[in-house]
């Protein structure tokens, strides 16, 4: 099987609802995919559902052909990391040891860690250049020094996937790139597949390799410069307030 | 981890265990009746004393409740600290949420019901010890199972407490109703029931209360690492590998089984639920329920031996309610864990 992320007839909601339906993507793997969609149009939605957080109602995520839908919460943990947009509020614990969380999925029933897995804390640790946080305590830390720990917990985790919903929602502007660059290189040279939900339009058109565009309960798969080349950006803010331009690739006010 | 912090939680546990023996021969010396230490210890390893009568005393009133006392410690310290985690709640406990009172519920449905089919409680020995048993972690497990389904949707904790105190009042109402429609006997064995403390425990109900506590441990210990997942939260959890349905229930059956079983015999003892957790957080800086849940135990052993202690000090007449000790420790503390963290988000 061809290294792809295919998503077959998807149909993603709550309970009975469905927000998204018909949903067919196929991209290869080792990609950044930005996730771009109005607020309520369902982005966090079908990120939860392929992350398996929340059931599916009709269709497939597969991975290298492998439907990651109908795998348990164990092996999936192995192939998929998350990170969220919200905060984990936990005390009396070393940002080393939250870290330590993502290997979960591979210690023994006592969650004892062994040398392999110290091995990848470490480079979790290097990768965000964590070393100065890794003995404080997790609770200390800034907005923007926990999400980046976060994201260390889900790179430990070692999945070739990481979705992240919004997770520089709360960071200022250094942090949002900070954590952008971090992704791409991921992607680069860890040949990870991050799928992130974002707002920072104009960053992820310069960053990303592929574009998931949520709009009209639709979601379509497009390259960055289909994107800028089109006026679908412009209609997705169907306001008369703002705009894109297309020269500068980022948004006018009206 | 740091081998200064793993050191410092070997001592910890090393005088906790100290704490535990000392504890509990002091609480085997003290009652009504004095009897010299020397004797206790020759009686507890199988010897015959000065006076025989002393045997009895300690064999059959003051060792079973010094065991009930250590067996109540553990388990409740334990389910409350499942509770806390499950519910990410640093308020909860089995007694605050009225799961003691659901098992009240079970043991009065069990008792009252009893009657309908004209048998009496008091007349059939094993039976009506485990089906009490049996009564009380149901009730336990039917609070709880009430409490997960309307937990999550409250953001605000101390909510949880007014949710938890109603629940509390309108099982007592329905206890009420049931002792209405009770025949006299039923109802004086209920009754009895209720008035239950450590020293109500006989040595037939420890030799059934015991295995099931130590199994309900020792299941709480193996649960610690999907614990520890539940402090990032369940989507974390998830994603870590953790099934959250199936371990959900497998820890409200752990907690009700911990505290239905013990408020079977003992009747139901508070605080000591929440306030244990706490301490053993405080005290180790850590939030890892492979460090928590041993030290939570002893922690709990100690505290219960102590009130028990307290409750029966010379010149005391009679021994005091160990409920009203518990409380008088619990719930300054409980009152300080409120102020201390006016916005209280986190356990720690």
């Amino acid at each position: 099987m061809s290294k792809q992320i295919n998503i077959s007839s998807l149909a993603v909601g709550y309970d009975k609802k469905i927000i998204l339906e018909n949903i067919n993507l196929v991209t290869e793997t080792n990609k950044m995919i930005a996730v771009f969609g109005r607020n309520g149009q369902g982005k966090s939605t079908l990120l939860k559902t392929i992350a398996g957080l929340l059931p599916s109602i009709k269709g497939t995520f597969s991975y290298e052909g492998n439907d990651i839908l109908n795998l348990s919460e164990k092996e999936r943990s192995k192939l998929l990391s998350i990170v969220s947009t919200t905060q984990t509020d936990i005390g009396g614990i070393t940002v080393k040891d939250f870290i330590a969380f993502g290997r979960f999925p591979y210690t023994n029933w006592l969650g004892i860690n062994k040398e392999k897995d110290y091995q990848e804390i470490d480079k979790a640790i290097k990768l965000c250049k964590l070393e100065v946080l890794a003995n404080r305590n997790y609770n200390e830390l800034s907005d923007g020094e926990k999400q980046k720990v976060n994201i260390a917990r889900a790179i430990a985790q070692n999945t070739p996937i990481i979705i992240l919903d919004e997770p520089t929602v709360h960071l200022d502007l250094i942090n949002k790139v900070e954590v952008f660059k971090l992704l791409k290189e991921l992607v680069a040279n860890h040949s990870k597949t991050v799928i992130i939900s974002t707002h920072q339009i104009e960053y992820a058109l310069q960053i990303c390799d592929e574009i998931w565009l949520i709009h009209n309960n639709k979601v379509e798969a497009l390259s960055p410069t289909e994107i800028t080349n089109s006026n679908k950006l412009t209609e997705m803010f169907n306001d008369e307030i703002i705009s894109f331009d297309k020269a500068t690739q980022s948004f006018r006010l009206k | 981890m740091k081998q200064g912090k793993s050191n410092k939680t070997i001592y910890l546990i090393a005088s906790l265990i100290i704490g535990t023996v000392l504890f509990f021969i002091l609480d085997l010396f003290l009652g009504s009746v004095h009897i010299p230490i020397k004797n206790i210890i020759a009686i507890l390893f199988g010897e015959i004393p000065e006076k025989e009568s002393w045997s009895v005393i300690i064999l059959e009133s003051r060792l079973p409740k010094a065991i009930a006392a250590i067996l109540c410690g553990a388990a409740l310290s334990v389910s409350g600290l499942q509770m806390q985690t499950l519910f990410r709640n640093p308020l909860a406990g089995p007694y605050i949420l009225g799961i003691s009172s659901g098992a009240g519920l079970g043991v009065a449905i069990f008792i009252m019901g009893l009657s309908f089919l004209g048998v009496s409680v008091t007349g059939i020995g094993l039976p009506a010890n485990s089906g009490m048993i049996i009564s009380s972690i149901l009730g336990s497990f039917g609070v709880l199972a009430i409490l997960l389904s309307i937990i999550n949707r409250l953001k605000d904790i101390m909510t949880v407490l007014i949710l938890g105190i109603m629940i509390g009042s309108v099982i007592t109402a329905i206890i009420g109703i049931i002792q209405y429609f009770s025949h006299d006997s039923q109802l004086k064995s209920f009754i009895m029931w209720t008035m239950g403390d450590l020293s109500s425990i006989t040595n037939s109900q420890l030799t059934l209360l015991a295995p099931i506590v130590l199994i309900g441990l020792a299941l709480a210990f193996i649960s610690s690492k999907s614990l520890n997942a539940y402090l990032l939260g369940e989507e974390y959890a998830t994603s870590l590998g953790v099934n959250i349905k199936k371990s959900r229930i497998i820890i409200i059956v752990i907690t009700s089984v911990l505290t239905g079983s013990i408020t079977a015999y003992c009747g139901p003892i508070g605080f000591i639920g929440i306030v244990i957790p706490h301490l053993a957080r405080m005290i180790s800086n850590s939030s890892d329920h492979k460090i928590l849940i041993p030290l939570s135990i002893l922690l709990g052993i100690n505290v219960l031996l102590i009130s028990d202690i307290i409750s029966q000090l010379p010149g005391l007449e009679q021994s005091l309610p160990i409920n009203s000790i518990t409380s008088l420790i619990g719930i300054p503390f409980i009152i300080w864990i409120i102020l201390k963290n006016k916005k209280i988000t986190n356990l720690n």
